[in-house]
């Protein structure tokens, strides 16, 4: 017994002495992977926390969810997570298992006086990552930027990055390396938002009080994104805070705001509810009221927009969270006068999403998302006992799934399917007289389904090179018509050293759906339409290639990006296209190419008592529509430079804490002017005889070539106060100052006819330049209880 | 510290919001590049009427006011039996000032036009500089009013008004375009010939074939003599039209993208067409 057990015994360390180097080296090899959600104190979550093991020199950051996975080898670690903006958490960790770890960071208070940027990934983030083209945006640093009305827009904060036009003054419409405002993917947690634009582009539909972050890329796209040809907008809301029941908002010049968030059987869920009106009419009825009845009486039309945002989160369990969203929000136009004559101009977007988050394991989770997303205006004219009605509208059903894959720590890969059915309401139109005498109808709808699969994986290399590869495929049907392609993407970045690093990308990306539009902006009136029949798909393809230097101990991260964009079947108009209710809509489409090239130029600092940016681009845009279709094309088949084409545009952009209760700002903006198309030449038409006495008075303008005349340069300054009150600093007084040195700028230049006072006849033409916005200051006062 | 922010903030508005009140339409100095000249023609042949045009030319838009009209251009008229008559240089300038109605024109021909439906005409227009604009129209056939109808308001005194409603049937063939003018008072007085009550072109791409109502807004007093004066046009002469309105629409609309003219002059710039015309009078009751 003795015997057999010494001679166990001496088996086993005969065993143990054999395998003890292989366990210990298996043990070393073993790797485990830890994945969780960073959020902050209040339940939010956070993309682009940093999760990193500094003694491995190794990382990852939280995805535009707030999840990570990263994958380490077994052992006892110490993890660091880290936000800007907030405290950062570091935890000991004795790695045996595959881990699945939550981390909830307190927002960093403002004692040390030092300001950062809150929700912003790190420099040395941006410098490491394969992404390019890429603007991340938190709502804090938006929030303390001045703003037109002191109305807070992260859109046109967006506009305020290298590579990103305005569509003119004051507007939200987003132009990107030259591609227009209708090739944007602008997506509202995961849901299309077809019209982002309240009073025609004036103001963003996006509540600040309810917007966690924004992400804008310009190149580069990521797989899991398509659609769109020029930019993806990826807007995500807040989800409220989990821990306690708050209330927020602000009152403005022209608009107030109210939020009450809360946790949902608290530490199960959070809500988040947000709602926000304009308060034009409530003065222009009171002034309409005081006028009225006084000689030359002209009532001032009502207008007002509302939007309301709602988000909800709930844990099942482990590995379970349902997310929904909804978004509601309408502009109205409406003019009633003495005559009997009633218009009424309603348009707006209405979404919702349900997304449901599953883990399967710390290595693989997936979201799967159900949508719908509606944009339609209706336009009603009353005129006693007539009626005349106008409207368009598009409605999609959207079901995707998205895998998310990290085998080990080399890779990254994601995976998913989408499909879209769009139902387009291109055009309806109703006239009737109430008693029956007119009675017409007419509507014009199309279908279409578009399909999309992607995968993508993110290879890292080694320490130095990054490389990403993605492969989406792409479907639309309408009717009998069909299309598809297949869109390559891939990145690369190569570190030279930590300070240093060069990035490469190229995106292909295909257009279904097109802006029906001849004016040379956005309006709610635009009518969307499928490809089908003539109308071929748009396409574009990019590359654009980067160098990032991390300079002043990393405290500036400074970008050079040069891209060549170019791109085919893009869409125009005939002159004089009927767009409205028109059956062959199809056939007043014409169609070109387009190419675009720049270089940006974009230093940003992060950390530090002053914080901003400047970004100079210096670009060119082009345009060319051969003849065809039995038009001379445009410009006669020459090329020509869409409007929004800049050649230089520099933006600064400065955010200084002076101290825990002062934030001043200012943003200067400097750009070549827009190009306009100014009519050459003249003649009269006098019209048929019993059509108007005497030759007519009015010019017919001639216009030879599009866009061949640029405004005066555009610059104007604005300056930001943002004064905290209150014991808790929970409240705050913000002033922003619009074009503070009243500068002019052009909006639009036009020829006035100059008439005799005495005679009425025509005695010259002058030219005549047409400013927007003078100087505006505004007081908003912003609470949170 | 805090108190100077103060008072730089409280003092700084104030100032900056006077500098806001100056105007925000300014005139300014806009260099056109060269501008050529082009042969503007104008002619609308009626059935029975002598056959006249206007032919001016073209300008740069900052010239002067009057149109220019050149006196070394020679039009003939070619008639659908392919014979072509001359329209002689008699330039009526008195129009260009006047409020009889009358129209410019400055070639003529002589005797009164006959036109029937189908009947094809081909203008030649040339100047001594060598430019050179021709043009073919069709005349299409008159379109019947079915009918014109009213209806009075409930209101009483100046705002007992009626609305009008014309109705007319749409031939079966595609692309058919209408002008219809209404026109207050006594034809006799020649009233045809001044502004209308309404004006309205349409085509008939939504109800191609089908009976077309077309009403007014209440502008029609008791006693009121309405004239109803269906034009008949083709797609050329509504796409010019329209185009024309399009043009002086974008200039001093930022939204609006400008257009370019269409008309059916070859060489040139302008519209050459038939006018085929019903007309209808209803009188209103007192």
């Amino acid at each position: 017994m003795v015997a057999f057990s010494a001679a166990r015994y001496y088996l086993l360390l005969l065993l143990l002495g054999l395998s003890w180097p292989r366990l210990a080296w298996a043990q070393e090899l073993a790797r485990f992977t830890i994945s969780g959600t960073v959020r902050g104190g209040r339940g939010e979550v956070l993309p682009g926390a940093s999760v990193a093991v500094p003694a491995l020199n190794t990382g990852t950051a939280a995805d535009s969810l707030g999840h990570f996975s990263l994958r380490l080898p077994a052992g006892k670690h110490q993890l660091v997570v880290a936000f800007i903006g907030y405290q950062q958490i570091t935890r000991d960790l004795n790695l045996t298992k595959n881990q699945r770890l939550s981390f909830a960071l307190e927002e960093s208070g403002n004692e040390l006086g030092e300001v950062v940027v809150e929700g912003s990934v790190t420099l040395e983030q941006k410098l490491k990552t394969t992404q390019m083209g890429v603007e991340h945006l938190s709502i804090h640093e938006a929030k303390l930027l001045p703003a037109l009305f002191g109305e807070v827009d992260i859109l046109k904060t967006l506009q305020l990055k290298p590579g990103v036009q305005s569509g003119g003054e004051g507007t939200s419409g987003l132009f990107v390396r030259g591609g227009s405002a209708d090739q944007n993917l602008v997506l509202l947690d995961n849901a299309l938002v077809y019209n982002p634009n309240h009073l025609f582009g004036l103001f963003s539909v996006f509540n600040p009080d309810a917007v966690q972050s924004v992400d804008l890329y310009k190149s580069g796209f990521p797989a899991q994104f398509g659609g769109r040809l020029s930019s993806v907008v990826d807007v995500k809301l807040r989800e409220g805070d989990r821990q306690h029941y708050v209330a927020t908002g602000g009152i403005g010049l022209i608009s107030s705001r109210l939020t009450y968030e809360g946790p949902i059987n608290k530490g199960k869920g959070s809500f988040i509810v947000s709602g926000r009106r304009t308060y034009f009419d409530i003065f222009t009825r009171a002034l309409n009221k005081a006028n009225e009845g006084k000689e030359d009486y002209s009532p001032i039309p009502d207008y007002y927009f509302y939007d309301l945002n709602a988000k909800a989160n709930y844990t099942l369990g482990a590995k379970d969270q349902l997310f929904f969203t909804g978004y509601l929000g309408r502009d109205i136009f409406g003019f009633s006068s003495t005559g009997g004559f009633n218009f009424t101009f309603k348009w707006g977007n209405t979404i919702g999403t349900a997304r449901w988050n599953h883990v399967f394991s710390p290595k693989l989770f997936v979201n799967t998302t159900a949508s719908i997303s509606d944009y339609q205006y209706n336009l009603t004219n009353k005129l006693d006992q007539f009626s005349f009605t106008l409207g368009s509208s598009i409605r999609d059903y959207t079901g995707r799934t998205d895998f998310e894959y990290t085998p080990n720590d080399r890779h990254l890969i994601k995976v998913g399917a989408m499909l879209t059915q769009h139902k387009f309401g291109v055009g309806r139109l109703d006239a009737n007289s109430g008693d029956g005498r007119i009675n017409f109808g007419a509507d014009v709808n199309y279908y279409g389904l578009e399909g999309a699969l992607y995968a993508s994986d993110n290879y890292k290399a080694s320490d130095k090179l990054q490389l990403e590869g993605g492969l989406r495929l792409t479907g639309f049907r309408s009717g009998s018509d069909q299309y598809g392609g297949l869109e390559p993407r891939a990145s690369a970045r190569y570190s030279l050293n930590d300070r240093t690093s060069f990035k490469l990308n190229y995106a292909l990306m295909y257009q279904y759906v097109h802006l029906v539009t001849n004016s040379g902006a956005t309006l709610p009136t635009d009518i969307w339409y499928p490809s089908r029949l003539s109308v071929m798909p748009q396409r574009s393809q990019q590359v654009s290639s980067g160098v990032s230097f991390l300079l002043g101990r990393g405290k500036f991260l400074l970008t050079d990006e040069v891209y060549y964009k170019w791109g085919r079947n893009q869409v125009d108009f005939k002159d004089g296209a009927q767009l409205f209710v028109n059956p062959e809509l199809d056939a007043e489409f014409i169609f070109g190419k387009s190419w675009s090239y720049g270089n940006e130029l974009y230093l940003e600092k992060k950390t530090g008592r002053t914080t901003g940016w400047i970004g100079y681009t210096l670009a060119w845009s082009w345009r060319n529509f051969q003849p065809q279709r039995g038009t001379t094309g445009v410009n006669n088949g020459q090329d020509f430079h869409p409007n929004y084409d800049r050649r230089h545009n520099l933006t600064v952009v400065v955010l200084h804490k002076l101290n825990a209760r002062f934030d001043l700002t200012a943003s200067f903006i400097y750009t070549s002017g827009n190009l306009t198309t100014l009519p050459l030449g003249r003649f009269g038409v006098q019209d048929i005889p019993g059509s108007s006495t005497g030759i007519d008075p009015r010019p017919v303008p001639i216009y030879p070539d599009r866009n061949s005349y640029r405004l005066i340069p555009y610059h104007r300054l604005d300056l930001g106060v943002v004064y905290k009150i209150g014991a808790r600093l929970n409240q705050d007084l913000t002033l922003s100052i619009y074009n503070a040195y009243n500068r002019r700028n052009a909006y639009f230049v036009f020829f006035e006819t100059v008439r005799d006072k005495a005679t009425d006849r025509i005695t010259g033409f002058r030219a005549q330049q047409v400013s927007l916005f003078p100087v505006i200051p505004s007081l908003t006062y912003n609470f949170r209880f | 510290m805090k108190r100077k922010i103060n008072w730089l903030v409280l003092g700084g508005v104030p100032l900056l919001a006077l500098a806001g009140c100056g105007k925000l339409q300014n005139n300014i100095d806009v260099p056109l590049p060269t501008y050529s000249a082009e042969l503007a023609v104008e002619c609308y042949l009626e059935p029975g009427k002598v056959p006249s045009l206007a032919v001016t030319t073209s300008v740069p838009y900052l010239s002067t006011v009057l149109p220019q009209v050149p006196t070394d251009v020679t039009v003939t008229l070619t008639m659908p039996n392919g014979t072509p008559v001359p329209l002689t240089f008699s330039p009526n300038y008195q129009a260009l000032i006047d409020t009889t109605g009358v129209k410019f024109h400055s070639h003529i021909g002589r005797v009164p036009l006959v036109a029937r439906p189908g009947d094809v005409f081909t203008l030649d227009v040339r100047d001594t500089q060598g430019r050179h604009a021709t043009s073919t129209t069709t005349m299409l056939a008159p379109v019947p009013i079915d009918s014109m109808n009213y209806k009075f308001n409930d209101k009483t005194g100046a705002e007992h008004k009626a609305y009008v409603l014309t109705n007319f049937r749409d031939p079966s063939t595609p692309d058919d375009a209408y002008r219809l003018q209404l026109h207050k008072g006594d034809p006799a007085r020649g009233v045809l010939l001044k502004r209308p009550e309404v004006d309205n072109s349409f085509e008939d791409r939504l109800l191609n074939g089908q009976e077309f109502v077309v009403g007014t807004s209440y502008r029609f007093y008791p006693g009121d003599t309405v004239t109803a004066t269906l034009y008949h046009t083709d797609e050329t002469y509504f796409r010019f039209r329209k185009s024309v309105s399009d043009a002086r629409g974008a200039n001093g609309n930022p939204f609006a993208q400008p257009s370019a003219i269409y008309g059916n002059v070859r060489g040139g710039i302008g519209i050459f067409t038939v006018l085929s015309a019903t007309t209808a009078t209803k009188i209103l009751p007192k």
